[in-house]
This record gives C-alpha cells, sequence and structure tokens, in this order.
C-alpha cells in the first residue's frame, strides 16, 4: 500500500494472509512465469528501492546515500487477490525460488472475504482434516478360523447390486401379477459420483467417462459414473458407452429436454437414474454454476443461453411431502426408459435420513438410496454451508443399514455412502469401512480429481476456487486456456489406475477377512475403533 | 511279486491301525538296520517314505501297498524310491526335496505341492492344486511331475520352478487337461501338456513353442515316465510332436510389459470410433481440446500485456482545471527541449506565468504521485514563471466564424484566447478600462509583479485584436450580439460584494473595492483593521492593509478560516489574527460588535464574504441556479447560442476560470464543426502503477529545471526509457519508431507469456496486463 494513505478496516498485510509467497532472490532468474501461471494473479513483478548510506567517518568523504533498485516478486495482500496456495508458482520455476508457505496463525483473511455482503463461496471440502472413517480398523484377520482368501491370487466377487432386490416369494409373486421385476444392475462397489459438466471442463469429463469405458470394455469391471446435473452431451447418450452412466435429475433439470429427446435414439438403456435431493457438501443448498462457466457449450449442453448464471433451487419444485417427492419422481423416471431402469434418490447426510428410507422401504421402485456425507466435495458453495451443515456419513449409513436390518430389508434396498471416502487417501480403507457398516457401494467425487487430475484442493484450504472458473489444473474451468492443460486421455489412464490399484487394495483388505468371496456389505464384525463412543455408536468393536 | 526280498512293514496290526507316528519309528529303524527294501501295507498312514536320510547315499526302495494317507514321501531324500501300488491321497510328494515317487493310480489334491526336487510320476490323473509353490534349486536339478492323465483345478499356482508334463491321457475333463484357472502367480519353470486346456492365467505365463532340444527330453524322459508306470504301450500314441504345448512362466520384464491397449488406441478405435469424430463433444464444438503446455503464448495466454501510453491523464494534467499536460512540458525539459517546454503552455493557457507561476496553488503538485510516497512533488512555478518568454504559436487563419466574449478577466480570455488558436475570431466587451479582470485590477502587486502581468496582456493583445472596453452590456445589447455573432460566451465575473444583513453594514466597505482601489493607489486604511471574512481574498485585504499602514489587523469568520497557501502566509506575516468562530451582531463607529458583546476596535471595517455576478443583463431564456448561470459540463447555458464561463458560474480558482475558457471553446470549436460535442475527459491514472523507486526519495529542493525534468515520473505518458523491453523474459518487447519522437513499444504474441513483467517494471505505469479476449 501506498504510505500516505489511511489503512481500511480491510487493509491486511502479508502476514494477515493464509499463505504466504516465499521467495528466493538470489534464487530467481526473473523468468516470469510464476506471475504468468498464478490463476488469481497474487504475484506481480515489482521494483524495490534499496538503499546503499555510505558512510565514512572521514570528514573529507562526507557521508551519503545511493539509491539502487531491483525487480522481484511480490505478493498482493488485497483480499480480491490473496494467494490461494495452490503452488503453480513452484510447479513451473525453473529454480525452485517460489513457494507458499501456510501461515503459522490462523489467517485474518477470512474475516474479510465478504465484499459487498457476499458471504465467502468456494470449491472442494470441509475444511477439516481427519475423520472417523480413518480410525477403523479392519480386526478380523482369518488365518485359520476361515478359509483366508489370497488377494492376489484368488476371485473374488467385488460386484454390488443396484436395484430392488425381491425376496423370492416376492419375485415370484411380482412376476406372476405383474409379469414385472424390478431391473438389477450388477456394479462395481466403487461408482463415480455425480459432477456436472460444467463444474467439470470437458477434458476432465471426457477423461472421466473414456476412463469409465475402458474399465468395463477393456478390463471387465463394471464401473458406473454418474453425470451429476448438467445434462449429457448428446453423442454420449446415443452411445453404447451410455449403459455405464448413472443419469442425474436435480431441481434444475438441467438438460433434461436433450435426454428426453435422446431416448427414442438410445442404443442403450443407461445404467440408472439418480435423483439428486441433496449433496454432501452443501446441504439444503442448490447448484451454483456461475455465468462466466455458462459458454456456449454449457448452454448448448444444458439447454440453457450462455452467459446466465444457473442456480438451482435448493429442492424439487412441485413436491410438496415426502410422499409426493419420492413416489411421484420414481415414477416419472421409470416411465420413461419403460421400467426397465433402475431409479434412485441421492440425499445428504441428514439425521431425517430413516425418514427417507422407511419411505423407500414401502416403495417397491426404490431401487436404492445414496446418502452423501458431511465430508463431501463440491465445485461451488457458501462455505459456510461447507463447513458446518451436513451429517458425517459413518453414522448415517450404519443407521440405515441397521434399520433395513431391523426389518429384514437389508439385501433389498441397496445403500450407497459419499463424502470424503479417501479424502485422506486412504480410499480402499474407507470404501470398506462403509461397505462393513452397511453400504453397498460408494461414490467418490473430489478423490477422483485429485488421484485422476492432480486436484491441488485439500482440507487445509489450499486452491478450492472451483468456482471461479480459474481452476489452475483445467478440471473445473470452462477456459480452454486452462482447461486444455487436462489431457482427457491422461485422465482416462489415471482413472484406469485409481481403479486397478483401488480393486486391488480392497481385495487386500476383503481376502484377509475369509469370510466369503462376495462384497461384505454390512460385516461389522470385522471393524473395530479405539474409540469407544464411536464404536457403540456405530455398533462396531471397541479395540485398544 | 518283483522277486526283490522286502522288510514288510504292516499298518494294522491284529485289526488295529497302526499309529503314523509308530509305523514312522518302523520305517525308520528299519532303515536303520540296513534294509533297503521296504514294503509297507499302508492303512491311511501319514508321510510314509519321505526323511529316509538315515541311509546316507544308500538308495532305498520303498513299495506301498493298501491306502497310504496324506504327504507320501514328504521331504523325501534323494536316496528313495517310493512306488504306490494305488491311488495316493493328498499332497504327495510334499516338500520333495529329492526322492522318485510314482503313483500307479491316481494322485489327489496338492500332488508334488512344494516340491523342490525329485519326480512325482502319477499313473493316473492328479486333483487340485498340483504342483504348486514346486522351486528349483540351482544346485539340484528341477523337480517333475509326470502326470499320465490330467491335472485338477488351480493347477501351478506360484509354480516357481521344476517341470510337469501332462499327459493328458483319459483326462477326468476332456476339456481342459489342466483343469480350471491353472498357473496363476506361476514365475518360474515350465509344463508340457496334451490336450485341450480351458484358459491359464495369461498375466503370469505364456505358451511357447517347443524347440528340439525341448522335444528330445520330452521324448526320452517320457518312455522313461510311460516305463516306470508300467505303461509303455502308449509311447507311439503319446509321441506324437502335434500333440504337444509347452508353457512357460512369464519374466518379470514380460509381466510389466504386458500387452494391455493403450489409452490412445482406446480413445481412437473404441470411444472416437463409437461417438463419432471429436469424441464427446466433437458434434457441438470446433474448439481446439488437445493439450497444451502450461506457460503458453499467443493467443493461448490468458493474459496479454497492453501498451497504454497517454490512455490516462497524469495526476498533474487530471488535477489541473486548465488541463496543462505538465510532464509533457518535463518530458520536453527532459529532451532539451526547453523553448517547446516554455511555449507548450501557450496553448492551454495566455496566463502560464501569471496563473502558473504566481497566482495558482497549482493542484498539479498536489496531486503529484511523488506526493503519495512523502516524495517532494516536481515544482511548476519556476516553469511557470519562466512562460514569460514563451512564444505565441503560429495562429490559423481565421474562418469567418464569430464569438463575443462578455468579460475579460481570465476566463473570457482564455475562450477568446482558445477560439484564436482554432481559428474563429472573438470579440471581447468588457466595463473596464483594461483588460484582465481581477488579476490586472484586485490581486495585489505584492503576490504578482505587475509587468508580468503587463507583458502577458500584451501577448494577449497581439491574438486578440478586438476588445472593446468600457462597454457597459445591457440585455438588449446581448440579444443584438446573439444575433450578429456565432455565439456569445458570457464571462462577466462576480463583481457584485456579497453583504449581509447586520445593522450598520452600510460602514463596511467592500473587500473587491478596497483592492481595486489600493492596485489603483487611491485606498486608505485606519490602523486598527477588522476583516469580515477570513478566506484568502480576506488574506489579500489583510495584506493590502498592513502595506497601507494597518498596524492592528483581525481577521474573523464563522468558521475555521478556508484561507491557505501564500495569502494565508502573507496575512500571518502582516501580523494579522485570526478569531474564529465568532459571529457579527453589529458595526458600529467603534468597530465590530461581536455576538458575545466583546468589541472588536477598528477604524476601518472590510467585509470580505465574496462576490456575486451581476446578471441582470442576461436574457430570461438564459437560466440561472442560486444567482449563477446554470450551465452543462461543456459550459453552455440553457441558450444553447450562449455559453457561461468562470465566477458568472461558480466561484473558483483562476486556473478554474482558464480551463473554463478551454472547455467551452473546445466546445463551440465542435458545434461549429458540425460535430457533436464530447465532454468525456480522460480517466486518471491509478497512481499505483507508477514506479516511484527508480526516482531518489531524498530530493526535496529541485536545483533547476533539469533536475524536474529527470524527477518526473512521468505518468501514463512513456519516457522511452526501455525497461519493458530489458525486463522482459522473452524477448517479446521492441521498440518501433515510424518517425522521430513517435515511437511505440510493441508485443511479439509468439514470444509473450503474459508474465505482466512490463507492467511490473515500467516507470510510468503504462504497460497493463488484460485478460486475453474470451474463448469458447
Amino acid at each position: 500500500m501506498q504510505p500516505n494513505r489511511p489503512i481500511t478496516p480491510s487493509t491486511l498485510s502479508v502476514k494477515d494472509l493464509p499463505w504466504q509467497i516465499l521467495w528466493e532472490k538470489d534464487k530467481c532468474t526473473l523468468c516470469g512465469r510464476c506471475t504468468a501461471v498464478c490463476p488469481v494473479h497474487t504475484i506481480e513483478l515489482g521494483v524495490f528501492r534499496k538503499r546503499i548510506v555510505q558512510a565514512d567517518i572521514d570528514p573529507a568523504a562526507p557521508p551519503g546515500n545511493v539509491y539502487k533498485v531491483y525487480h522481484g516478486i511480490r505478493q498482493k495482500t488485497d483480499p480480491a487477490y490473496a494467494c490461494i496456495g495452490c503452488a503453480m508458482c513452484s510447479l513451473v520455476c525453473p529454480n525452485d525460488c517460489i513457494i507458499p508457505a501456510r501461515s503459522d496463525e490462523a489467517d485474518k483473511l477470512r474475516l474479510h472475504i465478504d465484499r459487498g455482503g457476499q458471504p465467502r463461496r468456494r470449491g472442494g471440502r470441509r475444511n477439516a482434516p481427519g475423520g472417523i472413517l480413518d480410525q477403523i480398523k479392519f480386526i478380523r484377520i482369518s488365518m485359520l478360523t476361515d478359509p483366508a482368501l489370497d488377494a492376489g491370487r484368488h476371485e473374488f466377487e467385488l460386484r454390488s447390486l443396484l436395484g430392488r432386490i425381491l425376496p423370492p416369494e416376492e419375485n415370484l409373486k411380482f412376476f406372476s401379477e405383474n409379469g414385472w421385476i424390478p431391473p438389477v444392475r450388477e456394479i462395481y462397489p466403487l461408482i463415480i459420483g455425480g459432477m456436472s459438466f460444467g463444474a467439470l471442463s470437458p477434458t476432465m469429463w471426457e477423461g472421466l467417462q473414456m476412463g469409465v469405458s475402458y474399465l468395463n470394455e477393456e478390463l471387465g469391471m463394471p464401473v458406473r459414473i454418474s453425470t451429476g446435473e448438467g445434462g449429457c452431451p448428446p453423442r454420449l447418450l446415443r452411445s453404447r458407452f451410455l449403459k455405464y452412466v448413472i443419469l442425474q435429475i436435480a431441481s434444475g433439470y438441467f438438460g433434461w429436454d436433450e435426454i428426453i429427446h435422446a431416448i427414442p435414439e438410445m442404443k442403450v438403456d443407461p445404467c440408472a437414474v439418480e435423483i439428486k435431493y441433496g449433496q454432501g457438501a452443501k446441504p439444503g443448498d442448490g447448484g451454483l454454476l456461475m455465468w462466466y462457466k455458462v459458454n456456449k457449450l454449457i448452454a448448448a449442453i444444458r439447454g440453457v443461453p450462455p452467459g446466465v448464471s444457473l442456480p438451482s433451487p435448493p429442492t424439487h419444485q412441485t413436491k410438496y411431502s415426502i410422499e409426493e417427492s419420492v413416489a411421484k419422481m420414481i415414477q416419472s423416471m421409470y416411465m420413461a426408459w419403460g421400467f426397465r431402469v433402475p431409479v434412485y434418490p441421492k440425499i445428504s447426510g441428514t439425521s431425517t435420513a430413516l425418514a427417507v428410507l422407511n419411505n423407500l422401504t414401502r416403495n417397491p421402485y426404490a431401487a436404492g438410496l445414496a446418502i452423501d456425507g458431511e465430508d463431501g466435495g463440491t465445485g461451488a458453495a457458501y462455505n459456510v454451508s461447507m463447513n458446518h451443515m451436513g451429517h458425517p456419513i459413518a453414522s448415517n449409513i450404519r443407521d440405515a443399514y441397521l434399520n433395513l436390518v431391523a426389518i429384514g430389508m437389508q439385501n433389498e434396498i441397496p445403500l450407497f455412502a459419499g463424502g470424503g471416502v479417501g479424502k485422506n487417501g486412504n480410499l480402499a480403507a474407507n470404501a470398506a469401512a462403509l461397505i462393513m457398516l452397511g453400504a453397498s457401494g460408494v461414490q467418490i467425487g473430489k478423490y477422483i480429481m485429485q488421484a485422476a487430475a492432480g486436484c491441488l484442493g485439500s482440507e487445509s484450504d489450499r486452491c478450492n476456487i472451483c468456482n471461479i472458473g480459474l481452476c489452475p489444473k483445467g478440471i473445473t474451468s470452462q477456459d480452454p486456456r486452462l482447461y486444455r492443460r487436462l489431457d482427457a486421455e491422461q485422465v482416462a489412464e489415471r482413472v484406469v489406475d485409481v481403479f486397478l490399484s483401488f480393486d486391488t487394495e480392497l481385495k487386500k483388505i476383503v481376502a484377509p477377512l475369509g469370510r466369503s468371496t462376495s462384497l461384505p456389505v454390512g460385516m461389522s464384525d470385522a471393524l473395530g475403533i479405539a474409540d469407544k463412543d464411536a464404536a457403540e455408536r456405530l455398533k462396531i468393536k471397541y479395540v485398544v | 511279486m518283483d522277486g526283490r526280498h522286502y522288510f514288510v512293514i504292516n499298518g494294522r496290526v491284529d485289526g488295529v491301525r497302526l499309529d503314523s507316528r509308530v509305523l514312522e519309528e518302523q520305517v525308520q529303524g528299519a532303515v536303520e538296520r540296513g534294509y533297503k527294501q521296504i514294503k509297507i501295507n499302508a492303512y491311511g498312514q501319514h508321510g510314509i517314505g519321505g526323511r529316509l536320510w538315515g541311509a546316507g547315499t544308500d538308495p532305498v526302495y520303498v513299495r506301498i501297498e493298501g491306502h497310504p494317507g496324506q504327504r507320501v514321501g514328504a521331504m523325501g531324500c534323494p536316496n528313495t524310491e517310493i512306488e504306490v501300488m494305488g491311488p495316493a491321497s493328498d499332497d504327495t510328494g510334499w516338500l520333495n526335496a529329492g526322492a522318485e515317487i510314482v503313483v500307479h493310480g491316481h494322485a489327489g489334491n496338492g500332488t508334488a505341492n512344494a516340491m523342490a526336487q525329485g519326480k512325482v510320476m502319477v499313473g493316473g490323473n492328479i486333483g487340485a492344486r498340483g504342483m504348486t509353490m514346486t522351486k528349483e534349486n540351482p544346485r539340484f536339478s528341477p523337480p517333475q511331475l509326470w502326470v499320465l492323465g490330467s491335472a485338477g483345478d488351480y493347477f501351478a499356482e506360484f509354480m516357481a520352478g521344476g517341470i510337469a508334463v501332462i499327459c493328458g491321457y483319459h483326462p477326468q475333463n476332456p476339456a481342459s487337461v489342466l483343469g480350471y484357472r491353472p498357473f496363476v502367480g506361476m514365475v518360474g519353470g515350465k509344463a508340457f501338456f496334451r490336450g485341450p486346456h480351458g484358459g491359464f492365467s495369461d498375466i503370469d505365463a505364456k505358451l511357447v513353442p517347443i524347440s528340439d532340444a525341448d522335444w528330445q527330453w520330452l521324448e526320452k524322459n517320457l518312455r522313461v515316465f510311460l516305463s516306470r508306470i508300467g505303461r509303455t504301450e502308449l509311447t507311439k500314441e503319446l509321441t506324437d510332436p502335434a500333440q504337444w504345448q509347452l508353457l512357460t512362466a512369464r519374466t518379470p520384464q514380460e509381466r510389466a510389459g504386458r500387452p494391455k491397449r493403450s489409452m490412445a488406441s482406446f480413445h481412437r478405435e473404441v470411444w472416437d470410433a463409437e461417438l463419432g469424430a471429436g469424441g464427446l463433444i466433437g458434434d457441438l464444438t470446433d474448439l481446439e481440446r488437445s493439450p497444451i503446455a502450461v506457460i503458453t503464448t499467443g493467443e493461448m495466454r490468458r493474459f496479454v500485456p497492453v501498451w497504454e501510453n497517454k490512455k490516462y491523464l497524469a495526476p498533474c494534467e487530471a488535477s489541473c482545471p486548465t488541463g496543462v499536460p505538465v510532464h509533457e512540458r518535463w518530458r520536453l525539459i527532459r529532451e532539451g527541449r526547453v523553448d517547446e517546454a516554455v511555449d507548450l503552455a501557450l496553448s492551454y493557457t495566455p496566463f502560464p506565468a501569471t496563473i502558473c507561476g504566481y497566482l495558482c496553488p497549482n493542484p498539479c503538485m498536489q496531486a503529484c504521485s511523488r506526493q503519495s510516497a512523502f516524495m517532494t512533488p516536481v515544482d511548476i512555478t519556476d516553469l511557470g514563471k519562466a512562460s514569460i518568454a514563451a512564444r505565441l504559436p503560429e495562429l490559423p487563419p481565421l474562418s469567418g466564424k464569430r464569438i463575443a466574449v462578455i468579460g475579460g478577466g481570465p476566463a473570457g480570455i482564455s475562450v477568446a484566447w482558445q477560439l484564436r488558436q482554432k481559428g474563429f475570431e472573438a470579440v471581447v466587451y468588457d466595463m473596464s478600462e483594461t483588460l484582465g479582470g481581477k488579476i490586472a485590477s484586485a490581486i495585489p502587486e505584492s503576490r504578482i509583479p505587475k509587468e508580468v502581468v503587463d507583458a502577458e496582456l500584451s501577448r494577449m493583445r497581439e491574438v486578440i485584436p478586438h476588445v472593446h472596453l468600457q462597454q457597459q452590456v445591457t440585455r438588449t445589447d446581448i440579444e443584438q450580439l446573439r444575433e450578429d455573432y456565432d455565439f456569445v460566451v458570457v464571462a462577466s465575473g462576480a463583481r457584485t460584494p456579497r453583504t449581509f444583513p447586520v445593522p450598520g453594514k452600510e460602514r463596511a466597505v467592500a473587500a473587491l473595492s478596497f483592492l481595486e482601489a489600493a492596485k489603483a493607489g487611491k485606498a486608505k486604511v485606519g490602523r486598527k483593521v477588522v476583516i469580515i471574512g477570513a478566506g484568502n481574498v480576506g488574506c489579500d485585504v489583510a495584506a493590502e492593509a498592513h502595506r497601507l499602514g494597518a498596524e492592528q489587523i483581525t481577521l474573523i469568520d464563522i468558521q475555521e478560516p478556508a484561507s491557505f497557501g501564500k495569502e494565508r502566509k502573507a496575512a500571518e506575516a502582516a501580523g494579522a489574527e485570526f478569531k474564529w468562530p465568532v459571529f457579527t451582531r453589529e458595526i458600529t463607529k467603534d468597530g465590530v460588535v461581536l455576538a458575545d458583546g466583546e468589541l472588536l476596535e477598528a477604524d476601518t471595517v472590510l467585509l470580505s464574504i465574496g462576490d456575486a455576478p451581476d446578471l441582470s443583463f442576461l436574457p430570461d431564456e438564459v437560466a440561472t441556479a442560486n444567482g449563477f448561470v446554470a450551465v452543462n459540463e461543456l459550459y453552455q447555458s440553457s441558450d444553447p447560442k450562449i455559453f457561461a464561463v468562470g465566477d458568472a458560474v461558480r466561484p473558483g480558482l483562476l486556473t478554474d476560470a482558464v480551463g473554463a475558457g478551454r472547455t467551452a471553446a473546445a466546445a463551440i470549436a465542435d458545434i461549429l464543426a458540425g460535430k457533436r460535442p464530447e465532454y468525456s475527459p480522460k480517466k486518471m491514472i491509478d497512481k499505483e502503477r507508477v514506479k516511484l523507486e527508480y526516482f531518489d526519495p531524498r530530493v526535496v529542493v529541485y536545483e533547476d529545471l533539469n533536475q524536474c525534468g529527470s524527477q518526473c515520473s512521468s505518468c501514463g505518458a512513456c519516457r522511452d526509457c526501455g525497461i519493458c523491453a530489458a525486463i522482459c523474459p522473452q524477448t517479446a518487447i521492441s521498440r518501433h519508431e515510424a518517425a522521430p519522437g513517435d515511437w511505440e513499444y510493441v508485443v511479439d504474441p509468439d514470444r509473450c507469456i503474459g508474465c505482466g513483467f512490463c507492467a511490473g517494471a515500467c516507470p510510468c505505469g503504462i504497460w497493463d496486463l488484460v485478460e486475453n479476449t474470451p474463448m469458447g
């Protein structure tokens, strides 16, 4: 700031910011790459004055001053340009002379990012590292008590069912009375959850879809991916790859007219339809695609004019009760494909999840229930929603499963868990824990962005600017200058790597348990935790 | 029997089965006692025939009849030959370290499991998990498993060495002689087999052609095998090379490079083939989506630099009401063109010396960017004073258009001056005897030397020859002028002193009258003077009163005095006392009585609370507001043919009046040229763009014009220093000069990466980094 200007309440120093740019003058070659790549223009070339006092006590050489300048990297302190810690500067620096460092104390910026009365919005996950899933251990190691399996050698049925599974007597009854049995899909238990075309860049979206198709067609793994709410490219709708896709419908209904137009031309049915009622990252809030991400392409896929903001309402309009919401939507979506495609709702983790579940148990069409916990990620949400709203997934999925057990329907309505699965990198362990708590499968979003595309976001609030279209890795940007940094083909390769290594890890967990070669849904006797309260709450073993 | 002499051990004695431990004791005991040929009538005992190291290197033959238990020949020694006359149970040859074991019937699961040396030869089929975990120690010959029939499921799992031969003769499952999922985890060894297979672990094993050496080995040893199991009659049937296949473990290198479809191939041959060219959204967009580098040039740059020379006004120019581009004058000084720097002012003002050099409070210096870093602003006053010598620009020929200017003060003269420079004839009407308005008539000589004013007025007269002095213009005159001229500009000033309703106000003398009289040498003051109104005019009055002999001068005001600068200093130097806030109740012969009753004694009371315009001569069509002519930003009144400038519009500085004259003249010129006059002054540059770090902050006094020029940061106007070209890491910036003095710095987009270093380094703030044109 200029020295003779008054400070304002939001005048911050570098120290007040969450990230400080550490720059080493001696190593810097002034190549300009760091300032060119910085997504938020937090760094710029600065001109620095250097004063040398020539203080010679010899009266014949009177003291004086010499001024020189040098050029270097300067960090801006204006909250609008605050460093996000993405470290793209470090990435491109040829001399390793620049890096953002996390402030050693709580920053002051958080108290000032509400200019114009607009509270902070961002992408990412709840800024809370850790979590209960990582604490759960698999304590039932079967060496002699059951025939332990060999993860590398034995065949595993790591498959799950998506769809309403009727008990045999009902199955027969249904078949004889209606001539109809609910459709059920055999799928891989790790699902790529809903991230819309729009929230994600074209290269990212195509990379995920390509990877999923490769897993199915080259490796025989029936991996499925949800579209998120934002429609589906017309070509995909008319391709055989559609069977790997779960079409999501949410409160904004974006892109559904294009889907309807495509139905008569579809070669195959989609895997399923996911009705999104809620999202773990921002429960009770809808999508938030800002106008600057709605370019011509996004507009075409969503069926809207370009350059407008596309908020989805927090709830579906025209549905005023749980009965109506669930029954009406499920019926409509079944009808679209002649009752051949499973339809299930997705809700955010909530203390009211059991009410929804109980409702579904009475609806013979409900194909499952997906619950998205508080640690879920998002492309855009209010910080307050992300950090403070939602329900942890572990207890929510556990309660739901035990509720099904109590009414004897645990094998009939599959539960899918999401929200922070693998957020500390322990994807298979988290997934296995959720499965043994009762989930038939897990959904991942942020994890695949991080693992398959190098997303830099973290729960230490690094980067997390998915919402403003400036993703430095090109994952959540609609700007070709950014998303062309990402190669769809390489994303697809990483998706394949992630699923293959997940598959091995899951087997490494499941095999020693010995019990069977199929997915151990609800096998909670294998779980333990060194937290008595958590053990009690989750009804798993307390082990120390 | 076979003619040998056996030491016979029965597994069942008197109807009681011998414990495996007891049978083992008997076998080991017999070997210790030197028996080399032992026959065992087995009854399910475990591990028969193994571990016969007690015989040293002497061969031992063990013949097993009946029903052996599991692990026949377990941990067998190289000296041992075992022959099972019927079938064998599980794990035959388990951990075999060299024994040769023949089974004439079938063998169960786990046959040859973990075998490291020796041979197992089976005359029937074997069960699941045969030949698993076998080894191959370089010190010994590899172990061999021979099976006449077929292998069971999961054959050769984790096989790490040895040779398996599956002859496929009367296999249990004719569809697959190798069973289900064989060779998973195989890392070494090889397996010959004859007959169909139902697939094997392709990750671990591969089929290879049978070499001549392989075949020779197989044929030779096959004969041995058939002879050992007593089936030599099959020799011909089993020695057809065409029926045999050979399978070996893949090397680690082969595993790593195992053929898997590349994603590139999948993309091209599967993905795009199904979706169409361009993949997922090839039908929706033509935009290229191939990968780009993270640092880009050309159109893929996110940001591009723009050379915004003179797009924005320097703070000095922007804050000068007259609009003098002060920094341009310093540029000329820097270039050694001192005369041009001096002359330049005349394009903007007829009074560069009088006003810029003496009378102006110099808003340009107040606004100077250097002030933002506590640095001394570049001093314009010397350049102003030097302008006394400025030469007139060449005047264009007259166009025939004529404008009447009412009032020959600074505003009127400015209008006329500008109009003449644009080729229009301006005719000035003034009621005074001389031109110059208050400059000439009221401002004390202590503040402006008379010769300076005279010099500038006489220069002005060369430009504006048509001046009608002592003309009292009436409403009728105005209407006539309006018809006779193309435009009329009212610059009649504010000449009616304001007064206020207190008793005795007639005793007070108006400041303007006093100053005019003082300048004309006709004013008189008493010893004690009270001046009501302590603004800058009040200060001038105080200074003049002091000059004329006043000894005790008091300036009073109802609020903190607004006076500042040179005027204030002059009043203070005259010993004037400022009192505020005070309110006048009455003016008596003794002085000024304040609201609180205090009497400020005064021989002379002077009233300096401003002057108002006298607009009685204006036609009704010309709207006024609060006693001033109402004008738009172009100084056009409600009558489009009548403009008004100066104090007739609003009170202001001399430079405000001159600036208003310039603006009005420009508008008139536009209208006369048939253009729509526009008032769109350029914006002032953001001072943050100017880099003062290049300048010495310790300069507080400027020695001469050259130093002023060198220390001017030339805000918003390129000083041609070349720092941008030097700092550019990509050497993308170069200087182009179309004509001498007409240079520009241009960016090569194919080299530029959009780092913004040019903008960061530019001392003048010329470069900006702007978002590139959006794509898609």
